[in-house]
Order: structure tokens, then C-alpha cells, then sequence
């Protein structure tokens, strides 16, 4: 166990809330757990250096924060500061519930194979329960802001159950001023019939660590649309599980990562497919520039039963200086016959035909350059259902990608 | 012919693709204001006029000279080529999802206006012209806000060429095969687009197979292409014959260097 590890897990002691002896399990298992190196598989690319070197402590006291605006949408907001529960909101909707209860999903949907998922069971101090009641349609926005001050170190938790037909809008949004440390896992138990459409964005750059998940189970012909926006940080990790656990359930996940400087991003997507007849699309598109790292894991495991599944992943990388670094292994393991599966992992160049196209227009080759590598995320963003969302990100992306040299 | 008062002029043009040759002598002038069709079977290089002129990779020139308003094409980047005034509406638009149209129309019109030395346009000011255009083809503005041709329809692809097109004012439009795939409603729409913007100067080539869009868009010349090079030139009437008889009369004796080959 690492000395950041105990130092961290003492704090578990102050905790006392119903979900004990969940916590007492996972820190059983965090103990028998080997602290990763370059040799653990799912840190291969990923050194813990920065958790190690950390200095971002539990505060006593915390500086007041307010997420940022979005314009056009009023969120219902679940805030926590430095890991505290600071606001919920006010009036929910009709069917709507947040609690701070024991809940039997808490550690049920999120595998105990990360580590930092084990770290947030113990020390996630304020867990959040939402629950949309049955065939309720839930349509403001409910965004989860995980704001940390400088130098704190903060770890939320939230679990979300969708009931049967119902339907919600959740982002999760992470904002570090300064130094920091995280761990921020959501576990999404969606229904049958029920649709979650769910965005991550992790923006926060910066001298900061930020380690999360999140972990969906979907029950028959439940839906999912996923979107994960991530800027590269000191550290950021983010694990999602995408689990089938009924039949004709489909899931789409979109991600986009766009690195600088010596940052550093990892995604592992893994997908589940239990049971037949279940379909996944996964859109995997970064950028790095500088001497930053991208690291991108999407395996896709087909069980023996699960006849009829089709799976698709795609992850297309462009490089912006020959300094910076992608590591991308697709992985599927398909035990089923028949089944629709297909992936694709490429350092893309850019398209020379559109290139050309650009220019007979009269605009300037580097400026088509730079089109087309932004075109090439935006059509992520495209697809982002809630509008409103989609043009609050964009120029954020813009602007950063703007910043960005090509080398 | 005179270089006075030429705007483009071609001069015994040799290019090739790939080690290929392709054009094999083309000689053309085209003053302004004047539409010139090229015709002629499958092969003859009628598209890649259009390319070696633009500049695209891959579209080597062995020997020979092409101008525009005195300007040697062949010494400019391809954007340069378009700034001085050179547009090559595209047989097959390319699709590019993730870059607006609206966009791409701006950053089009602001870098030609730019090289120009002009001010650019306010977003206010562009996106009434980018309107007004839309209408003019028929394409709905809602096309504005889609990746650029993605997801058209062939026909809405031309139409998207010929908005370009108006909006970016060009001395020389080069229009590739740009009736292929239009039924005539969609060709009338595309030639009605294309004349509202002949005038005395802009020129324009027409390359075609059929005879059919020149019902549509009267040409003050008629050039048929055969291996490289322009077998014969006539008036509009040319056209006609053409589409009556095929281009077998026209296959010349073949010449020295071509039984060598």
C-alpha cells in the first residue's frame, strides 16, 4: 500500500453513515489490493506519480464556489465542495428524489477492479441517492458539480436509479481551482424502458489529479447516450462500465479528449455484453498536442450468450506535434457466434481529399488544417442531444484547440 | 488569337496522373464574359483540366503554361489559384462532417476578401448574403448549419457548389460534369443559378458529356476533348451535332507519336 494511500484511507474513520459495511468490504479489498505500477495492465501507460507526489488534503473549512453557467439551461444542481455536500436542489419534480440513505446499489454496479473506485467507496463522505420514479420523464437538466478549492482533496459519490420507462439528463461536471485531488465515481442503475442520457466533462486542466468513473447497468430495452469531454490534466483518469443486464438495450457512448502540454488523459471504456440482442456504439476521438499522453482501453466483452449483439467501436486519434503520445488498444473478446462486431483504432491523418476541397475555395492550407482537425471533434459535439450544452462546450473546445500548436 | 484581353489562356498543356499522360497539347483561350463547353468521351481528361488547373496533388504538368489574367496558374498555391479568381465547382463534392457549411462559406468568402484586402464580412452581414444564396438555388437555409455536404443528396451537393459559387464571386468557374446525376428539374435550378451570374466578365467552362445542360446554358463555344487535346471547336450548334452523331466522326487518324505508343 502506497504512504498516499494511508494517509488517505485514515480519514475513513470519521465517516458514520449506513453504507458501513459496504465501506468495510471495499477497504478490505483496497487492502489486499496491489498499489499499480507500469506493470498493472490497467496502468500500463498511466504512472501514479501525481497521486503519490500530491499534497491536496481533506479540508476543514471550504471556500464558497458556484459551478459555472450554462447558458439557456437551468440545472438542477447537486454541488459538493472539497467533497462535501454543499446544495441540492430546492424543488424537485414530481418523481424525483435525492437522499442521503443507504441504498442497496451503492458498490453493486461499479466493479471492485479499480482501485480508486475502492479509494471513493471508503472515503466518499456524502453519497447522494437519485431515484426517477417509474414512467416518470424527468426534463430539466440534473448536473452533479464536483468543485474542488485549491488544495483540497475532495471524493463524491453519487448513484442513480432510473425505474422502469423513466428518463433523465445528468452531467457531471468537475471544476478544480488549483492543485487538487479527486475521485468522482457515479453508478447508474437504468430501468427497463428507461433512457439516461448522461454527459462527463472533465475540463478541469491544470496541476490537479483527478481520478473517476462512470458505471452503467441497463436492464431490457433500456437506452443510454453518453458523451465524456476530457482536457488532460497532471492526471485523469476516467473508467466507464457499460453492463447489459436485459435484453435490446443499447448503448452509445461519444468521448472526445483534447491534451496539452505535458498532460495527461486516460479512458477505459468497458462494455458488457451479458445477454443477447443488446447494441453499442462507441465514438472515441482525441487530440494531442505538445508532449501530452493520451491513453484509450475500450474492451468489449461478448459472453457466450449473448447472441445478436452488435458492437461497434471506433477510436480515431490525431497528433499534433511528434512529441505527444497515443496509446489505444481496442480489445474485444467475443465468446458468441453470432454476433455483429467491429472496431477500428487509427493515428489519423488528415483527409487530403477535403484538404484540397478547402482550398480551391481560397482558404489557406494551415487554416484547413485546423478546420478539419476541429471538424473532426465537433462532430462529437454535433451529436450531443441537449443543444444547449452542446454550444456552451463548443467554443470551450474551440478556444482550446485554438491554443493549441501544431509542432 | 491575341493575349489581349484573355483571361485564361491554356498553351500546349502536357500533364499526367500518376506517369500517365492525360492532356496531351491542350491549347484553350477564353476571354471574358464568354462560356466555353467541353465535351468528348469518357477518358479524354475533361475533369482533369479541372484539377491540374486548380492545383491538386497528384496532377502533374510536364510541360506547357496556363494563365489567368496574366498570372501563371502553375507558379500558385491552390488557394492562391482561387483567390485570383478560379473556381472549380466539383463533379464529386466532398463531404465534411464535424465543419459547418455556414462555416466553411465564411472562412471561404473572408480569405478571398482578405487577399483582396477587403474587410471581412460581420456574421450579421455573411449569413444575409449566405441566405440569399440558399434561396437562389433552392436549398433550404437549414442546409446552412450542416456539416458541409453531409448527408446531401447528389443534387443538393451541385446546388451547394453553385451557392458557393454566388457567394464567392469567381472571374472563372470551371463547372465538372456538374449535370451528372440531375434529373432536370435540379439541372434547371443549377443552370438558372449559373446565369444569373454570367456577365460580361466572369467566363465559365462547361465540362459535360450530354447536350442536354447546354439547353439550359447557352455556350458561345463548343469544344470537343479526344485524348488530351481539342479535336474540334464550333459554336452552340456543335453540341447538337454531337449529341446526334457520338464522338466517333470525330476520331482523327491517329498520329505519329501515338503509334509509338
Amino acid at each position: 500500500m502506497s504512504e498516499w494511500l494511508q494517509h488517505a484511507i485514515a480519514h475513513a474513520d470519521s465517516i458514520q453513515d449506513g453504507f458501513a459495511d459496504q465501506r468495510a468490504t471495499s477497504l478490505a479489498l483496497l487492502t489486499d489490493t496491489k498499489w499499480p505500477s507500469r506493470k498493472t495492465e490497467a496502468w500500463k501507460y498511466t504512472p501514479l506519480r501525481a497521486v503519490e507526489r500530491s499534497s491536496a488534503v481533506f479540508k476543514e473549512e471550504s471556500p464558497e464556489l458556484t459551478p459555472v453557467d450554462v447558458e439557456g439551461l437551468d440545472f438542477l444542481e447537486l454541488t459538493f465542495v472539497d467533497g462535501q455536500l454543499v446544495s441540492m436542489p430546492e424543488d424537485l419534480p414530481e418523481g424525483l428524489t435525492i437522499e442521503m440513505q443507504e441504498s442497496d446499489l451503492f458498490t453493486t454496479i461499479k466493479p471492485a477492479r479499480h482501485i480508486f473506485g475502492l479509494v471513493n467507496d471508503v472515503l466518499a463522505a456524502d453519497v447522494a441517492v437519485v431515484t426517477v420514479a417509474e414512467n416518470v420523464k424527468i426534463d430539466s437538466v440534473l448536473r452533479i458539480n464536483n468543485l474542488l478549492s485549491n488544495g483540497a482533496q475532495g471524493h463524491i459519490r453519487v448513484v442513480v436509479e432510473l425505474e422502469a420507462g423513466a428518463a433523465l439528463k445528468v452531467v457531471e461536471n468537475a471544476e478544480a481551482h488549483g492543485a487538487t485531488l479527486t475521485t468522482a465515481y457515479t453508478e447508474f442503475l437504468i430501468g427497463a424502458g428507461a433512457h439516461l442520457e448522461h454527459y462527463r466533462f472533465a475540463l478541469q486542466s491544470g496541476d490537479n489529479v483527478a481520478l473517476g468513473g462512470s458505471h452503467f447497468k441497463l436492464l431490457g430495452k433500456a437506452t443510454l447516450n453518453s458523451s465524456i469531454i476530457g482536457f488532460g490534466s497532471d492526471l485523469q483518469r476516467i473508467d466507464t462500465d457499460i453492463i447489459y443486464a436485459g435484453e435490446k438495450a443499447e448503448a452509445k457512448l461519444n468521448a472526445i479528449y483534447l491534451l496539452d502540454g505535458t498532460e495527461l488523459f486516460d479512458l477505459h471504456a468497458n462494455v458488457e455484453h451479458a445477454v443477447p440482442n443488446c447494441t453499442t456504439e462507441e465514438n472515441i476521438r482525441g487530440i494531442a498536442g505538445d508532449r501530452s499522453r493520451a491513453v484509450f482501453n475500450g474492451r468489449i466483452h461478448i459472453h457466450r450468450d449473448a447472441q445478436k449483439t452488435l458492437a461497434e467501436l471506433n477510436n480515431r486519434n490525431l497528433l499534433l506535434s511528434d512529441k505527444a503520445e497515443i496509446n489505444t488498444k481496442p480489445e474485444l473478446e467475443i465468446y458468441a457466434d453470432d454476433v455483429r462486431c467491429a472496431h477500428g483504432a487509427t493515428i489519423a491523418e488528415i483527409d487530403k481529399k477535403a484538404l484540397y476541397y478547402l482550398q480551391t475555395r481560397g482558404v489557406s492550407r494551415s487554416q484547413a488544417q485546423l478546420m478539419l482537425s476541429f471538424g473532426f471533434i465537433n462532430e462529437l459535439i454535433d451529436q450531443m442531444p441537449t443543444a444547449e450544452l452542446a454550444e456552451w462546450v463548443r467554443p470551450i473546445i474551440r478556444d482550446r484547440f485554438a491554443q493549441m500548436e501544431v509542432k | 488569337m491575341s493575349n489581349e484581353n484573355v483571361l485564361l489562356s491554356i498553351k500546349d498543356l502536357h500533364a499526367s496522373v500518376e506517369e500517365k499522360n492525360i492532356l496531351k497539347g491542350l491549347n484553350l483561350d477564353i476571354k471574358p464574359g464568354e462560356v466555353h463547353a467541353i465535351m468528348g468521351p469518357n477518358g479524354a481528361g475533361k475533369s482533369t483540366t479541372g484539377y491540374v488547373l486548380s492545383g491538386r496533388d497528384g496532377y502533374e504538368v510536364d510541360s506547357g503554361s496556363a494563365t489567368l489574367d496574366g498570372q501563371d496558374l502553375f507558379d500558385m498555391d491552390v488557394e492562391e489559384r482561387a483567390r485570383a479568381g478560379l473556381f472549380l465547382a466539383f463533379q464529386y463534392p466532398v463531404e465534411i462532417p464535424g465543419v459547418s457549411n455556414l462555416e466553411f462559406l465564411k472562412v471561404s468568402v473572408d480569405s478571398q476578401r482578405e487577399a483582396r484586402g477587403e474587410e471581412a464580412l460581420t456574421s450579421a452581414e455573411f449569413l444575409k448574403l449566405a441566405k440569399e444564396a440558399c434561396k437562389q438555388v433552392n436549398l433550404p437555409v437549414s442546409f446552412l448549419k450542416r456539416g458541409v455536404n453531409e448527408g446531401f443528396s447528389g443534387g443538393e451537393k451541385k446546388r451547394n457548389e453553385i451557392m458557393q459559387m454566388i457567394l464567392l464571386k469567381p472571374k472563372l468557374c470551371i463547372l465538372d460534369e456538374t449535370d451528372s446525376g440531375l434529373d432536370i428539374d435540379a439541372m434547371q435550378v443549377v443552370a438558372n443559378g449559373v446565369n444569373s451570374q454570367r456577365d460580361s466578365e466572369r467566363s465559365f467552362i462547361v465540362v459535360t458529356h450530354y447536350q442536354r445542360l447546354l439547353d439550359y446554358i447557352k455556350p458561345d463555344f463548343v469544344h470537343v476533348l479526344a485524348d488530351g487535346k481539342i479535336v474540334k471547336s464550333g459554336d452552340a450548334s456543335l453540341a447538337k451535332e454531337l449529341e446526334a452523331q457520338g464522338y466517333a466522326w470525330l476520331q482523327t487518324e491517329p498520329t505519329e507519336d501515338e503509334i509509338e505508343d
